[in-house]
């Protein structure tokens, strides 16, 4: 069973588990200080102040409308953060009854379903959001259950193949002659076992998620205004680009921050339990 | 060949449930196209006259088949907003994406392949070290964040290209792919990262092979083993890696378009989004499934080819 | 005396991989003449398989540190350049490994592999050369269509003729010395059988010397002049086989001779077991299990979308009878159709014709591997209280007063009830397993070779536990095994399968001594059974 420990099974440091612990605290650290006080209202605009360069009033600088940077990113990056979680919950719930189903019960209903999620599979996940939102229209929410949706194959994928796993295993077989019926089995004797499996993918989805969150913004099509958003920061900074090459700092660097927090835990967390 | 025709009818199979799931979303989910196509305050007669015309009052499944017959034909339907084929809408646009997706493809092979075996083979060095942070940090780059970074540093600093300089291939072959040069690489830098750590890791697994041991002890050097046994075994992980890779490249390029000015498929997406116009959706999306499977199905006769356990089927 | 081939002193073998160093091999010591076959004998981690490893040139990581000299023909190669230590690799040396399914590149085809050494050694030899000394290493190791194999990818071979191909191939430049580390340990016992045969063929004809590498004293003893028993990673025992085998003077060689089943048929057979038929359960007359005309099933799906579902019938027509309170063998090679006999009568497997009768109730089973027949998950007393939660016992005194009962039965330590199995070993998993087995009071267990992933020494202790439990409870046992010995030791009747059929069956007495099916003999002879009229 999972436990946790910053070293691996063999006793040897692991630096990814403490390396993502310590970005993805300094990350949450930001998000929290935006929920409970940030520096400035993100949109109080100063004219007089466009594209300040870093300062310490403005430590990240200022925008087009002089609107304090620091202030957007950390406000953007929890909105991220939830649209992250949203998206990461909706995949991991779908994807846990379609792959625990197909991998324990196999048979024709597993070949079909994991026919059409091997399609969706195939299919990249911005591509099917942005079908997703053409269709439903953008904004917050559109944008979680787009994306939530086109994250279910690949939840449902490794499920499907832990279940499938243990499902033809000794220890499942012993139980099922002992009397444990299939509900018993799946939640009591299989699920268990996953939680390590699964707590690393959700941490790599969080990590998906994030990027593409932001690629949608970017695109226009995620979060509307005025509600900062990452995403559409850096497509404003991208047209001054050749004014105030620093705009783009901020939230690209946050945007990293979020991701190789993430991606480091859930690499660690997989280090830990295959050693 | 049993096996390659099998492939080629279960991408047939894929392709046509693709297309029925996008036909009847998209003739389900958006409300009346003849609606659309004589603006909001049309008489309603004359909106039932084109709905007739149109065929939007048969079933389902014979508007299917008719839209699925004139798309083999080449007939996409009408834009909305342009009023003209979709087919001709998109001509121009296909191969501008392809050669973007194909250029950035290349790159990730090129270069994913020499750095993974530099850096499984001096596992533990500052180089190999260096490597594997580097990765970490490239994975965690969105493409336009690094399209972004691109355009900035090698456009506006060392003048090696003019963003937003875009060339037609009608125009000029040679400057249209040394302008796609840069945002192919922004597309292929997070998946060349990501090829090496993969390359890295499965070179090491099979390295620690049984059958490796084997071949020490008929005394091959560290160098013939590694190229004489271990690479062949590490290298087909990595394919499948690459064909998952097309799909992303392509719906990176979407993205990438954006980002670099390039007028290919992702530009065009994006704008018929913005205008609702529902058929050239439609069609560019049916189109890049297409382009995913059949890939897919390319990536899985090569597998076949590499691997012989796979012949068994 | 002959000519010293290898002569290694002070061998000392350490590992670095973790935050404490561990030595695996100390103060090792062994003394080959040309031609000779020594054994090495001793059970997982006694360092046998790492000091054949460092003779092979085979521990190259940084992180193990060996000291001391190993000397062959006189060059030391623990202390020579890698350029040097390669020349003598697969050309003077050559190494044999156990698992023949891994050990060969599954991407190149056998003919390459086999020819390797000759490429490496012999750049000089021409294409044609080299193929024909290939093919005749091919059929020297007794492969029957060399071209045809040399053609082939590993995966299309047996386990048996994989092992034949290593052999091949280990032997395609006549080395001097042929390290054979367990080369029979993950094959079939009448494939074991050929390949001593082939191995003592090897000696005698090309002159080959021979280290042999095994957890099994009597076939070392069978196989080579002189043995060496490892413990722990010393050599604790050395001497010529016979007389090390007849007199041992350590306690522990002693108990590992005594872990092998004795099999005496010229005398009664109670004098090779340690249960008597007196304390046995008096037979009732009625049958735990009766099974008649059981054909089984398996099903495979096609790959790809049109894939059909194939339904292969892999046990054909058997009918059999466990009667309560007896055991009953059930023995058979790999793939022979025992365990799917037995996964049907448990009703793990529902793809079957002909009838099962189960008189007393559901049966229940332990599993041959106890690294995965229990739920990693969860606490041992977590894992023996789940079958009492099934039964419905929902009184948790009442479930721990039992788990703690049963904890006593099977001889596990209460402390042990708060461990994951992660943290057990591997004879005390299987305690743990028989005791869950048990939990449910079964009248009928199967026991799907319940030992053989064990160590000789464990395989006694849970054999002589499952012999009591099956007297203390009155249990019919349909036991499964391919070990002739331990099956005359321990069960009451016998049936033998082959091929999804039931040849032979009978009380093991009558089996044993009369039986005249060919198959029984063979494998009687296999497991070095001798009956009065063949000596």
């Amino acid at each position: 069973m999972f436990r946790f420990s910053f070293h691996a099974k063999d006793g040897k440091k692991n630096s990814y588990l403490t390396a993502g612990t310590v970005i993805t605290i300094l990350v949450l650290a930001l998000i929290l200080l935006g929920i409970v006080h940030a520096p400035y209202d993100t949109e109080a605009m100063n004219t007089s102040e466009k594209f300040a360069g870093f300062s310490l009033l403005h430590i990240l600088g200022t925008d087009n409308f002089g609107r304090d940077v620091f202030s957007r990113v950390i406000v953007g990056a929890f909105t991220t953060l939830k649209i992250a979680a949203g998206t990461v919950a909706i995949g991991l719930l779908g994807g846990l009854v379609i792959g625990a189903a197909a991998g324990y019960f196999g048979g024709a209903a597993d070949a079909v379903l994991m026919r059409i999620n091997d399609t969706l599979f195939a299919f990249p996940s911005v591509l099917l959001a942005l079908v997703i939102v053409s269709l439903f229209g953008s904004g917050t929410y559109n944008v979680i259950w787009a994306l939530g949706i086109a994250f279910i194959p690949s939840f449902a994928r490794m499920v499907r193949s832990e279940f499938l796993r243990y499902r033809e295993s000794d220890f499942i077989a012993g139980a099922r002659l002992q009397g444990a019926g299939s509900m018993r089995i799946m939640a009591v004797h299989i699920f268990p076992n996953t939680l390590p499996v699964l707590l690393s993918s959700v941490l790599i989805g969080f990590n998906n998620a994030v990027l593409a969150e932001a690629g949608l913004s970017y695109l226009g099509i995620g979060v509307q205004p005025p509600e900062p958003s990452l995403g559409r920061m850096l497509s404003e900074a991208q047209s001054y680009l050749m004014t105030a090459p620093l705009y783009a700092f901020g939230p690209g660097v946050m945007i990293i921050l979020m991701v190789l927090g993430f991606s480091l835990l859930g690499e660690g967390v997989s280090k830990r339990v295959n050693g | 060949m049993r096996f390659v025709l099998k492939k080629i009818l279960t991408l047939a199979v894929t392709v046509l449930a693709i297309s029925f799931i996008v036909f009847l979303a998209f003739s389900v989910i958006p409300g009346d196209p003849a609606l659309m196509l004589l603006g909001g305050e049309s008489d309603p007669a004359k909106v039932e006259a084109l709905r007739q015309k149109m065929g939007l009052n048969d079933p389902v499944i014979v508007q299917y088949e008719r839209w699925l017959a004139a798309f083999l034909r080449g007939d996409m339907g009408t834009s909305y907003k342009y009023s003209m084929p979709v087919t001709r809408l998109l001509a121009d646009k296909v191969p501008i994406t392809l050669a973007l997706s194909a250029e950035a493809f290349l790159l990730m092979v090129v270069l994913s392949i020499p750095l993974g075996i530099y850096s499984a083979k001096h596992e533990g060095s500052a180089a190999d070290r260096f490597l594997v942070v580097c990765n970490q940090v490239v994975m965690a780059i969105p493409p336009f964040f690094s399209g972004i970074l691109i355009t900035y540093l090698f456009g506006m600093l060392l003048h090696l290209f003019t963003p937003g300089g875009y060339v037609s291939f009608r125009e000029d072959l040679g400057a249209f792919f040394a302008y796609l040069f840069f945002p192919a690489l922004a597309i292929a830098i997070p998946k060349i990262a990501m090829a090496v750590k993969l390359l890295r890791s499965s070179v090491l697994t099979e390295s620690k092979k049984d059958y490796v041991r084997t071949a020490y002890s008929r005394g091959n050097s560290t160098n013939s083993v590694l190229y004489g046994h271990v690479l062949k075994n590490a290298l087909l992980p990595a394919v499948t890696f690459f064909g998952m890779a097309i799909a992303d490249m392509i719906a990176g390029s979407i993205i990438i378009e954006q980002v670099f000015g390039i007028p290919g498929l992702g530009k065009t997406l994006l704008t018929s989004i913005g205008n609702r116009d529902y058929p050239v959706i439609e069609a560019i999306i049916v189109l890049i499934a297409v382009i995913v499977v059949a890939s897919n199905v390319l990536v899985d006769i090569l597998y076949q080819v590499l691997d012989p356990r796979i012949e068994i089927d | 005396m002959g000519k010293t081939l290898l002569d290694v002193s002070d061998l000392n073998i350490e590992f670095h991989d973790h935050q404490a160093p561990e030595r695996v091999v100390r103060d090792f010591d062994l003394l080959m003449e040309e031609g000779e076959i020594v054994g090495l004998v001793g059970e997982s981690g006694s360092g046998k398989s790492m000091s054949a490893m460092a003779i092979a040139g085979l521990l190259n990581r940084h992180e193990i540190e060996k000291t001391g000299k190993i000397l062959f023909d006189g060059t030391d190669l623990l202390h020579c350049s890698r350029e040097k230590l390669r020349s003598y690799q697969g050309s003077d040396i050559s190494i044999v490994f156990q698992e023949p399914m891994t050990s060969l590149d599954p991407v190149q085809k056998i003919g390459r592999q086999v020819e390797e050494s000759l490429k490496i050694h012999h750049p000089d030899l021409s294409e044609q050369e080299r193929q024909n000394r290939m093919l005749k290493s091919l059929s020297d190791a007794g492969l029957p269509d060399p071209a045809g194999v040399a053609r082939e990818y590993p995966f299309e071979l047996s386990g048996g003729m994989r092992q034949r191909v290593m052999i091949a191939a280990a032997m395609i430049d006549d080395p001097r010395l042929l390290i054979a580390d367990e080369p029979t340990t993950a094959l079939d016992v009448l494939i074991q059988e050929q390949i001593i045969e082939l191995l003592r063929r090897i000696n005698r004809e090309r002159g080959t010397a021979v280290l042999f590498i095994s957890h099994d004293l009597s076939l070392v003893n069978r196989l080579c002049s002189r043995v060496l028993v490892m413990h722990h990673g010393k050599v604790i025992e050395t001497g010529r086989s016979s007389e090390v085998f007849q007199n041992p003077n350590r306690d522990y060689t002693k108990k590992l001779i005594a872990s092998i089943p004795r099999v005496n048929l010229q005398r009664p057979r109670d004098n090779d077991r340690d249960v008597h038929p007196e304390v046995s359960p008096a037979p009732t007359g009625k049958n735990a299990l009766s099974v008649k005309d059981l054909s089984v099933f398996y099903t495979s799906r096609g790959k790809g979308f049109f894939g059909r579902t194939q339904k292969t019938e892999v046990v054909h027509h058997v009918s059999l009878d466990v009667g309560e309170g007896e055991i009953l063998a059930l023995v058979g090679a790999s793939g022979s159709g025992k365990s799917t006999l037995a996964r049907a009568v448990a009703g793990l497997n529902p793809l079957h014709t002909g009838t099962i009768e189960l008189p007393d109730g559901r049966p229940q089973m332990v599993f041959q591997d106890p690294y995965n027949s229990l739920n990693p998950a969860y606490t041992i007393r977590w894992l023996l209280e789940e079958p009492l939660r099934l039964a419905g016992v929902n009184d948790e005194k009442e479930r721990k007063k039992r788990v703690d009962e049963m904890m006593e039965l099977v001889h596990l330590d209460k402390t042990l009830g708060d461990r994951y199995p992660s943290q057990l070993s591997g004879g005390q998993r299987q305690r743990v397993c028989i005791g869950s087995a048990l939990m449910q009071k079964p009248k009928l267990l199967i026991a799907d070779e319940p030992v053989s992933a064990l160590d000789v020494t464990i395989q006694v202790e849970i054999l002589s536990l499952l012999k009591r439990l099956q007297r203390e409870l009155g249990l019919a046992v349909l036991f499964i095994s391919h070990d002739l010995r331990t099956v005359w030791q321990l069960c009451d009747r016998v049936a033998i399968m082959k091929d999804g059929l039931i040849v032979d069956q009978g009380d093991v007495d009558e089996i044993y001594l009369h039986s005249q099916s060919e198959y029984t003999k063979q494998l009687l002879q296999a497991a070095c059974i001798v009956r009065r009229e063949e000596q």
